[in-house]
């Protein structure tokens, strides 16, 4: 039998904060090669979905596999950006120095970065637009800046999977623009791309798969097939035009 | 100046560094009060490694009692972790327990031992030059200038080895368990780092003032750099020079070591607080009164821009009509005149051909917003620096 190939694939997956279930019983199939929204209301449990794939929460029950295997045994395959507010930006450290931070992975313990990794930390800023600012303290950088240092962050760890934690939280029209445009190319580059996304106007536009989410999983496949008003309404519980201007 | 004191010195020297080196990490981990739980509650550990040992430089003694620091530190997060109670009150419940034990122990056995209360407090760095390490009869120096001197120098290792994985686990706890870190292991490694010190520090300086040295290199160190190197290092360089003016302050005195130690980190601070450069308490009022003139001296360029009559722009009328007092107009006036913005004839303001073109970048930037429109700004202008 063929199996499809899948770039993460969710079984049964339920998480709880202090048993109380966050995720109930999700099954998620999300193909390589995707750029894809994940919607829902507030306490959904998206960022939470994000979380579990990548371990840093563990599930009560289910499993989640990265290219067939476990998340542990594909650590270099997977980029993280996390929302903006999980770190403390008045850390004594700079852009490079943060951007260099996505090599870590690769070095593995003890072994420090050395010029190879300075060279692809200074390309990522690049791309992002942020390389004047690359010796900027980090607390210096305005809000959409930093989304950007965390974005050229993930570049750098040159993964096969993005998953991203709102990257459009409260950044302005131009880098909202500039973050996408990176997006698309990197889809284009067959990377599999996953982001929590509020703006559920700009879904059509800016990605081509997406998941519905309300604790449990409501759908999820190609955007032109089921974002419409049904799977809206069973999502946020009011009807599309109503959520969708929200 | 003896040998005793110079002993004492490099012990007080050692200790500092010691001390600065992991403090750094938990200051930046808003975990400064964790140093204060340790010291407190490593005393029923010393206490009994003290009656197995008769020796407080003993390594086994030192073990046991950063055993009990690790044991504080993991009682802390249990008891947090239930939700019942906070993450300060937890600290506060866990360590007065513990330390109480070790008080009670002391007094119940002060007869013949010698560990009393005062020194448990305050250390008494004056006799550490009396309890010399012998091998083969030959002096090789006070204990504890051995047993600090190894504990920094492990410290240093181990900075140097694992500098990347806690700078990066410090900084994003996140990133570091999905790039296959374990920020637990490390969470670990420096809270036994920490209790090592502390326990090697206690002798020297005590429980009360240990944390002193811990947290208050570091807080000053935060307030000076930008940089996490740095910040070790300047942390290390303080600590060194409290220790040893310290020592010299409480010789003039004739009072004792550690709290004239103590005392020069916190009149560092103070100075540090007050005069840093960039976030020093007088920089900061600086840097505010500033903008508060560049603000008006904006509003008032835009009102010479949108107004071309002439009752508009006449000096007087200025003054009512954007209503500032009349110390601060002027001095607007003449920032704006020292910079070529505008030019005078007679009491009517105009524009000068620069200043039209700075209020129309000002507007620039406020309506768009970009970040690239400031930073021409702010090379062309002295408007919106720093």
């Amino acid at each position: 039998m063929i199996q499809k190939k899948y770039a993460i694939q969710i079984d049964d997956l339920t998480v709880a904060y202090n048993y109380k279930p966050v995720l109930w019983d999700i099954d998620l199939l999300i193909p390589e090669g995707v750029l894809m929204a994940v919607v829902g209301p507030n306490g959904a449990g998206k960022s939470t979905l994000i979380k579990a794939i990548l371990g840093i929460i563990k599930p009560i029950a289910g499993s989640v596999k990265i290219f067939g295997k476990p998340y542990k045994k594909q650590v270099n395959k997977v980029a993280y950006v996390p929302q903006k507010g999980s770190v403390d930006w008045d850390f004594p450290t700079t852009s490079l120095d943060v951007v260099m931070m996505g090599t870590y992975g690769s070095l593995g313990w003890i072994k420090r970065p050395g010029s190879k990794e300075k060279k692809q930390a200074l390309e990522a800023l690049e791309k992002v637009g942020m390389l004047e600012f690359k010796n900027r303290q980090i607390s210096q950088l305005s809000g959409g800046q930093q989304q950007r240092i965390f974005l050229a962050r993930a570049l750098v760890q040159n993964a096969s999977i993005y998953l991203m934690d709102e990257p459009f939280q409260g950044v302005d029209a131009t880098t909202e623009k500039a973050i996408i445009n990176i997006l698309k190319e990197l889809r284009k580059a067959g990377k599999t791309l996953v982001v929590v996304h509020h703006d559920l106007q700009t879904v059509p536009e800016y990605f081509d798969w997406v998941t519905f989410l309300n604790v449990k999983g409501i759908a999820s496949g190609q955007v032109k097939e089921i974002f419409n008003d049904n799977n809206l309404t069973k999502t946020y519980g009011i009807n599309y035009k109503v959520a969708i201007n929200k | 100046m003896t040998s005793a004191q110079l002993e004492i010195q490099i012990i007080a020297a050692l200790v500092a560094m010691a001390c600065a080196i992991p403090g750094t990490f938990l200051v930046l981990r808003k975990m400064a009060m964790i140093s204060d739980a340790i010291s407190h509650s490593i005393l029923p550990g010393l206490v009994l490694g003290f009656f197995i040992t008769n020796d407080l430089n003993s390594p086994f003694l030192i073990l046991l009692a950063a055993i009990t620091g690790v044991v504080t530190v993991v009682l802390v997060e249990f008891i947090q972790k239930t939700g019942l109670v906070k993450e300060d009150t937890a600290i506060g419940l866990v360590f007065p327990a513990l330390f109480s034990i070790g008080v009670i122990l002391i007094a119940k056995n002060a007869n013949d031992v010698h560990l009393d209360i005062d020194a448990v407090l305050l250390g008494e760095l004056a006799f550490a030059p009396f309890d010399r390490l012998e091998v083969n009869a030959i002096d090789i120096g006070p204990k504890s200038l051995w047993v600090i001197g190894t504990i920094l120098l492990t410290t240093i290792s181990l900075l140097l080895l694992f500098f990347k994985e806690l700078k990066l686990s410090t900084f994003d706890k996140g990133l570091a368990t999905t790039l296959g870190f374990s920020p637990l292991l490390l969470h670990y490694g420096l809270m036994t780092v920490s209790s090592i010190t502390v326990v090697g520090a206690f002798d020297a300086v005590g429980a009360i003032l240990v944390v002193a040295l811990i947290i208050a290199p570091a807080a000053t160190a935060y307030l000076l750099t930008d940089s996490l190197k740095k910040m070790l290092l300047i942390s290390c360089f303080l600590g060194v020079f409290s220790a040893i003016s310290g020592y010299w302050m409480a010789n003039f005195l004739d009072a004792s070591i550690a709290g004239s130690m103590t005392t020069m980190l916190g009149i560092i601070f103070l100075i540090v607080y007050l005069f840093a450069p960039k976030r020093g308490v007088f920089s900061v009022i600086y840097k505010e009164k500033h903008q508060r003139i560049e603000v008006s001296l904006l509003v008032f360029l835009l009102h010479l821009q949108n107004h071309v009559e002439i009752e508009e722009r006449h000096v007087d009328h200025l003054q009512k009509h954007i209503n500032w007092g009349k110390v601060k107009s002027k001095t607007i006036l003449d920032l704006a005149q020292k910079n070529n913005l505008i030019k005078l004839s007679g009491n009517i303001v105009n524009l000068t051909e620069k200043g039209t073109e700075f209020t129309e970048e000002a507007l620039r930037y406020i309506t768009t917003n970009k970040e690239t429109a400031i930073e021409d700004l702010k090379a062309k202008f002295f408007l919106f620096r720093g």
